[in-house]
């Protein structure tokens, strides 16, 4: 369909000298009504499937939302956002790209911070009420840059595709999160021996019938879990006030676990002496509980598969720079770049692979922000000749957890951490 | 006076169109001006709410899109029923699923999240979604 630009140009030159010297100044004039006329304007397809979504991103819409920059429209009501591939260049992602997700439709508008209170009961010696001033002045402040990722992040690679939201990969996002210490304001409380978990609620509500899951989401943590110490309640991320959007005035911060526990707009935390069967802890984002939570539809349908809450994420890296979506000219040095991360520990190496079968270069690590965080990288990579090449990339974490090359299946569309690449073509330059 | 400015303005002409014709000899491949006949929609920004030095703490309403169902029997259904908890995009938002999934998910609505369709509803909904969503029947908008 598109008209092919140097056929364009030439006969736009021809054109030009046929009518001779006298409408050469006219020459570019009546070249942009002809193209004009001749490519439509053309989108990514509106849905990718039944194969797995071959673009980086989710293929929806950009769409503007109230302290956000345009971001990849997934649904409308309640919202849900993906950040765009070139933020991950980049360790912190800023507050106004950060990605978007609820589960329910009632989502606040207007928080009045003159009754909002942080409200500790259950199991606990002395019931709490703090306010949003409480939490920033009575507590020493806490602050550490930490990922939160999506349980379904790049679901849509999914083969069979499952059903969910669909993500490409960037259900993610690193910024600083300041708050108070969650241990601090429970033991200002006091927890009653016996005490198991602590259930986490938002302001977030659905029209679903009461006691059902289409109505409140609700989360739990397990006390003796040692994430439980690096919990923190945030009140400021990247060092402002959280976006409505991500959550204000305050959410959890869970280091290493998927954003599925980072309950946003945290309102109640309830200290339970037995595990919450509540349907978001007992059947939702449960994973296998196989090497790599991974299994098959036929095993699933056999009722064989003992599942899990979900809990850390796995090591993953991915490259933001260059995308794939121009051409290389061959010879010429370019900086490959992008982040790594382990819901498992610090990222200890990352590698990067110009070919299928090629060895592996070990990249520059970017700043250390601490072992919850986006460790940025680049490499140096010079393509000696013309044609299609698939580079790669590859990290390894301190726990000694490297990326693999074989993807997982699981119904939920959970805990995708395979290696990527991106295609890229070099173009000849001499 | 009249002539040579004329004389001058020809002279002109000829250099730019011999300069023009030089750049398009040399750079027989360059493109330039390369716009496209339609254009992909645009997406107007949310205003800014008016803000007060008191406790409330305000955003803008957060905006909806157009719905993208297909047109078809069962369309009014599932655009009526579906949303009241969600926006029925995310029936498009998910990738060709077989027959059997979509009923699974409508039943999923009913039993797990309290869903209330009347029977001939659920059998409408179900037929609509396999109608128009599995590998088979979706069509590309």
């Amino acid at each position: 369909m598109d008209e092919n630009p140097s056929e364009c140009t030439r006969r736009s030159l021809l054109k030009t000298l046929g009518i001779g010297a006298g409408a050469l100044i006219f020459g570019n004039f009546l070249d942009q009504t002809a193209s004009a006329q001749q490519a439509p304007a053309k989108r990514v397809p509106t849905f990718t499937g039944p194969a797995a979504n071959p673009y980086w991103n989710s293929v929806g819409e950009m769409a503007t939302y109230p302290q956000k920059v345009p971001l990849v429209l997934l649904t409308d009501r309640p919202v849900q956002l993906e950040t765009p591939r070139a933020y991950f260049a980049n360790a912190i992602t800023p507050n106004d790209a950060f990605f978007v997700r609820w589960h329910l439709e009632g989502i606040p508008n207007q928080v009045d911070l003159s009754t909002w209170r942080l409200r500790v009961d259950g199991k606990v010696n002395k019931p709490l009420q703090l306010s949003f001033a409480d939490l920033v002045n009575k507590f020493r402040p806490v602050e550490y840059a930490a990922v939160n990722q999506c349980s379904g992040n790049s679901r849509s690679r999914f083969q069979p595709r499952v059903p969910g939201g669909q993500w490409g990969n960037g259900a993610m996002g690193c910024a600083r999160w300041t708050g108070a210490r969650f241990r601090e304001i429970l033991d200002m409380a006091g927890m009653k021996s016996g005490s198991v978990q602590v259930q986490l609620e938002g302001l977030e509500r659905g029209k679903g019938p009461d006691g059902m899951p289409s109505n409140e989401y609700k989360k739990s943590l397990d006390l003796n879990n040692p994430v439980f110490d690096e919990c923190i309640v945030a009140y400021a991320m990247n060092g402002e006030p959280l976006p409505m959007l991500n959550g204000f005035p305050v959410r959890l911060i869970v280091p290493g676990f998927f954003a599925t526990y980072w309950v946003k707009c945290l309102t109640n935390v309830r200290v339970l002496d037995k595990p919450d069967d509540n349907f978001w802890m007992a059947t939702a984002y449960k994973v296998p509980d196989t090497p790599r939570g991974s299994t098959t539809p036929d095993d699933v349908k056999a009722g064989t598969v003992k599942m899990l809450p979900i809990n850390r994420m796995p090591v993953r890296s991915f490259i933001a720079t260059p995308d794939g979506s121009t051409k290389i000219p061959a010879a010429m040095p370019v900086t490959v770049r992008g982040v790594a991360f382990s819901g498992y520990g610090k990222i200890v190496k990352v590698e990067f692979s110009d070919s299928a079968r090629g060895a592996w270069r070990e990249a520059k690590l970017g700043e250390d922000l601490g072992p919850w965080a986006f460790r940025a990288w680049e490499i140096s990579w010079t393509p000696a000749r013309p044609g299609k090449y698939s580079i790669a990339v590859r990290a390894t974490d301190e726990k000694g957890n490297v990326q693999p090359e074989e993807g997982v299946w699981n119904p939920g569309g959970y805990l995708w951490n395979k290696i990527e690449r991106e295609e890229i073509v070099v173009g000849a330059s001499a | 006076m009249m002539r040579s400015l004329r004389n001058r303005r020809k002279i002109f002409a000829l250099a730019t169109g011999a300069a023009i014709l030089a750049a398009g000899a040399i750079y027989a491949d360059l493109q330039i001006g390369y716009y496209s006949a339609g254009n992909l929609g645009g997406i107007a920004q949310p205003a800014p709410p008016t803000l007060q030095a008191n406790d409330a703490y305000i955003v803008a309403a957060y905006p909806r899109y157009p719905l993208t169902l297909a047109s078809g029997e069962g369309e009014q259904d599932a655009a009526a029923y579906c949303n009241t908890c969600h926006s029925p995009n995310y029936i498009t938002m998910q990738p060709p699923l077989p027959a059997a999934t979509w009923e699974a998910e409508v039943t999923k609505m009913e039993k797990t999240y309290g869903a209330q369709f009347p029977t001939d509803v659920h059998a409408r909904i179900v037929s609509y979604l396999q109608a128009h969503y599995t590998p088979q029947t979706r069509k590309a908008r």
